[in-house]
C-alpha cells in the first residue's frame, strides 16, 4: 500500500496526498475536490520549499544545529491540523486523529525521503 | 499562559523561547548550549514569526476559498527538522486579541528531541490548557 493510502486508514486523516517537488504533479484521496486539493498541494509545496531555504540559512549560521535537514512541518488550527512530510502531505480532524500517531507514522515512512528536494 | 521554566518540563526539550511577531528573541531558556544556542534561536524566532504569518494567510484564503472552518486562526506552527523539531504558538495572543485587547504577550516556543517529542502535550501546555506533565 502506498503512504497515502495508509494514512487515509488513519482515525482523523480527512485527506491525504503527494506532490512534485519541481510542482508539475500532484495526487490524492479524500474529502477534498480535485480543486482544492490541488490548492493544498500548492500551498504545502510553497511552504516545504520556504523551510528547507531557512534550513540551510541556520546551517550557514550555526552548522550541525541539527534542523537541517528539515523533515516537514505542521499547522494547527482549531479543528484541523495540516501535517506534511517530505513531499506528502494530509489533512487531520484535531477531534479524532492522534497528531503524535501521524507525525511518528510519516517521520518513520519518509525516513529515508531524499532530501535534495527533486 | 505558559512559562519558559514550564516548557523546559516537556518530554525532550532542549530549549524554549519568547518571540516578537516581528521575530526578535525576547527571553529564552537553553538545555544544551552545544546544540542549541542564541544565535540559533534568534534566526529560529524569526524563522516561526514568518512562518506563522503566512500560514495564517494561507488558513485565512483556504477558509474563503473552500467554505471549512477549523483552520483559521492558526493556533501552531511546528517545524520538524532531522533531530529536533521547534513548536510556536500564537494561540494566547489569539485569545487576548478576540477579547478586544490591543497590548499582547510575546509567541512562545519549544525545541523538542524528536525521539520523545510530545507535539500534543506541547501544544497543550503552550495553549495553556494542561499542567505540565
Amino acid at each position: 500500500m502506498s503512504i497515502v493510502t495508509d494514512l487515509l486508514a488513519k482515525p482523523g486523516v480527512i485527506a491525504a496526498g503527494e506532490y512534485a517537488y519541481r510542482g508539475d504533479r500532484f495526487s490524492y484521496r479524500g474529502a477534498l475536490t480535485e480543486e482544492h486539493a490541488r490548492m493544498a498541494s500548492i500551498m504545502c509545496r510553497a511552504t516545504t520549499m520556504g523551510v528547507n531555504m531557512e534550513g540551510k540559512m541556520l546551517e550557514v549560521f550555526q552548522p550541525r544545529s541539527g534542523l537541517q535537514p528539515p523533515r516537514g512541518w505542521m499547522v494547527h488550527g482549531a479543528d484541523y491540523t495540516v501535517c506534511v512530510m517530505a513531499n506528502v502531505f494530509c489533512m487531520l480532524d484535531n477531534a479524532r486523529a492522534s497528531i503524535n500517531d501521524i507525525v511518528g507514522f510519516m517521520r518513520q515512512t519518509m525516513a529515508n525521503a531524499p532530501s535534495d528536494l527533486i | 499562559m505558559a512559562t519558559l521554566d514550564e516548557l523546559m518540563r516537556l518530554p525532550a526539550a532542549m530549549a524554549a523561547f519568547e518571540f516578537r511577531g516581528s521575530g526578535e528573541l525576547l527571553d529564552q531558556r537553553i538545555a544544551y548550549p552545544e546544540r542549541i544556542n542564541e544565535t540559533t534561536l534568534d534566526l529560529l524566532a524569526h524563522m516561526c514569526a514568518a512562518n506563522m504569518s503566512i500560514a495564517t494567510m494561507q488558513a485565512r484564503g483556504w477558509e474563503k476559498v473552500t467554505a471549512m472552518k477549523g483552520f483559521y486562526p492558526i493556533q501552531e506552527f511546528t517545524l520538524v527538522g532531522f533531530d529536533w523539531s521547534v513548536v510556536v504558538s500564537g494561540f494566547r495572543r489569539e485569545q487576548i486579541k478576540s477579547e478586544g485587547k490591543t497590548s499582547l504577550p510575546p509567541l512562545m516556543g519549544v525545541v523538542l528531541g524528536n525521539e520523545k517529542a510530545d507535539y500534543e502535550a506541547a501544544f497543550a501546555v503552550l495553549e495553556g490548557q494542561e499542567p505540565i506533565p
